[in-house]
């Protein structure tokens, strides 16, 4: 088994619902701990398992196939046209929610001194022992994606277990054997599967709409799979041709109407 | 990357400690050419092996939690952090084995015990290199002259220091010669220092991070209020003109000056601290200019 997940990079809304869920499954869970500092403080922070970050794309046919080959600047008076500020209308706001993505080359197991971090072989889960962690942080360098972080009380490295304790909970109905975040999700933007099977919906998913390669050139091989956003529906706006005697008297009441 | 103190220490210290002992060792099997009485020879070591440990300790002072460390020696396998760790452990048996047998008169078994203990200091100053130069998520350090620095700036440092240790020995066995060996490692240093200053291996762009293959990107927002785990450990932006005042220092101190002194003059104790002080500023830029991929997922365009 190949488990991981599926996100969808249009239908994201961006909502931290998934994080927050996350935080709630994970905040004291016998897996991991994600502690908070300073929660209710001037600088809070803390450990969190999956992060969103915005982006804005512009230019690029994929995410706006509208516009695509606008790389001029836009031309608007009010705007300048070189460097930052700079923008062609109607670029595409992309939501990118992050947590490691159980990569089949996790090159954050392949640094770590201890054995603390390793990859399950049956199901690829990538997972840190806090029974063995020294928190050195090596793993943490190791990875592209920022998906560890350093538990400060615990001094171990904390990451998501795809909620490895609800995925095969017995006890839980079975449609509730997912990740918290997966459930959590009020767009249905992410999924959860097997990849090795071609059947299950993220393999499919992932076929029909095709993955953003992240950083691919690294070569960790992320199974987690960032689908990419559909071309949208071409939208011509056109208003339609009235020409009766109502309509011009409308027309010559909203012309006085502006005087 | 974050600069931290117990680490840059470490691989300062440590790496003229190894070198150090690499050069007495060689030193003490050519009595024609560098003239040590046996006080001079045991006080090198004796300095070597406090400089090392000192610098191995003080690289624990940056774990998280330090009961596990133990099983830092379990993953030679595949780690160059833990290989690391089981050669700086290696190095003491073996050391204590070559003293061993060069009091007890095993005269033969002497150069094979030497022999043993230069190349796990060699092994040890590699795999310190290869901890930064195996990564990939930080393009700045993923090239061979990673580990090829730190090798030769233990042995250069070492060079230096070992020149000063020599100037320990008894006035009648004599002046010291110039130190042909420190200068050519302080000059092999220097090349290699530019060699690595000006190629910088690769760059990785905002675009690539999120595979958009035409057009840009720009971050609208990080999705924290305040500073996590990340833009702690890799957020580090060091000043521009700061960074310029330390490098002209560095390479001064580290190389300059040490070649100077020894060569025009005796003055061997103050070229060895300005060569450590100079390694040690030259270790600081190492962290603080070096720049993980994650920057890029937090709005920079390029690392
Ligand atoms: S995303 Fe990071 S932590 Fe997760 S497997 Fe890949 S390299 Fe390791
Ligand atoms: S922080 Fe823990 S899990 Fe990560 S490399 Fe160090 S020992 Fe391994």
């Amino acid at each position: 088994m190949r488990l991981g997940l599926a996100i969808d990079l249009d239908t994201c809304v961006g909502c931290h619902a998934c994080a927050v869920a996350c935080k709630e499954w994970n905040g004291a869970s016998l897996m991991g701990g994600a502690p908070d500092y300073d929660a209710h403080g001037k600088a809070p922070s803390g450990v969190w398992y999956n992060r969103i970050r915005h982006f804005e794309i512009e230019g690029d046919p994929a995410f706006s196939p509208h516009r695509c080959g606008s790389t001029e600047p836009h031309p608007h008076p009010n705007l300048p046209l070189e460097g930052e500020g700079t923008h062609v209308p109607l670029s595409k706001t992309v939501n990118v929610p992050m947590s490691c993505m159980h990569c089949e080359e996790a090159h954050c197991v392949t640094v770590c001194p201890t054995g603390a971090s390793y990859k399950r072989a049956e199901d690829g889960i990538v997972l840190v022992d806090p029974n063995r962690c020294m928190g050195c942080n090596y793993c943490a360098w190791a990875c592209p994606y920022g998906a560890r972080e350093l538990d400060e009380n615990a001094g171990v490295m904390k990451k998501c277990t795809l909620c490895v304790d609800r995925i095969y909970d017995q006890q839980l109905p079975e449609e509730e054997r997912q990740p918290a975040c997966v459930l959590a999700c009020p767009t249905h933007a992410r999924h959860f599967g097997d990849y090795d099977d071609p059947q299950s919906k993220v393999s499919q998913l992932a076929a029909q709409r095709g993955r953003q390669s992240m950083l691919d050139e690294l070569g960790y091989k992320p199974t987690n799979a960032y689908l990419s956003p559909r071309a949208p529906a071409q939208v011509m706006p056109s208003l339609p041709v009235r020409s009766g005697l109502s309509e011009k008297a409308k027309a010559f009441v909203n012309r006085l109407i502006q005087l | 990357m974050k600069p931290a103190l117990s680490v840059i220490f470490f691989t300062v210290f440590s790496g003229a400690g190894l070198g150090l002992l690499i050069w007495t060792l060689i030193a003490s099997t050519m009595p024609q050419h560098i003239r040590m009485d046996a006080a001079t020879f045991y006080k090198a070591i004796g300095i070597a092996l406090v400089l090392t440990t000192a610098g191995l300790l003080s690289s624990t002072l940056h774990l998280a939690n330090r009961k596990n460390a133990v099983y830092a020696l379990t993953r030679w396998k595949t780690s160059w952090l833990s290989r690391e760790g089981v050669f700086a452990l290696l190095l003491y048996p073996l050391v204590a084995a070559h003293l061993f047998v060069i009091h007890s008169g095993y005269a033969s078994l002497a150069p094979f015990t030497m022999l043993k203990v230069i190349a796990c200091a060699l092994a040890i100053l590699f795999c310190t290199g290869m901890i930064y130069g195996c990564l990939p998520t930080v393009p700045r350090w993923n090239t061979w002259m990673t580990p090829a620095k730190y090798v030769v700036f233990g042995l250069m440092s070492g060079a230096v220091l070992f020149t000063s240790a020599l100037s320990l020995r008894p006035v009648e066995v004599g002046p010291i010669r110039t130190p042909m060996m420190a200068l050519v490692f302080l000059a092999l240093g220097i090349v290699l220092y530019f060699a690595y200053l000006l190629r910088y291996p690769r760059a990785h762009t905002i675009e690539s991070a999120l595979g958009v293959k035409q057009g840009r990107v720009r971050m609208l927002d990080v999705g924290h209020s305040h500073g996590t785990f990340l833009t702690h450990e890799f957020g580090f932006q060091l000043a521009r003109d700061k960074a310029h005042l330390l490098r002209w220092l560095s390479i001064l101190w580290a190389f300059v000056i040490p070649f100077a002194l020894l060569a025009w003059s005796q003055w061997y104790w103050v070229a060895t601290v300005f060569c450590i002080a100079g390694l040690l500023v030259e270790r600081w830029l190492f962290f603080a200019e070096a720049q993980h991929v994650v920057r890029l997922y937090h709005g920079q365009r390029v690392v």
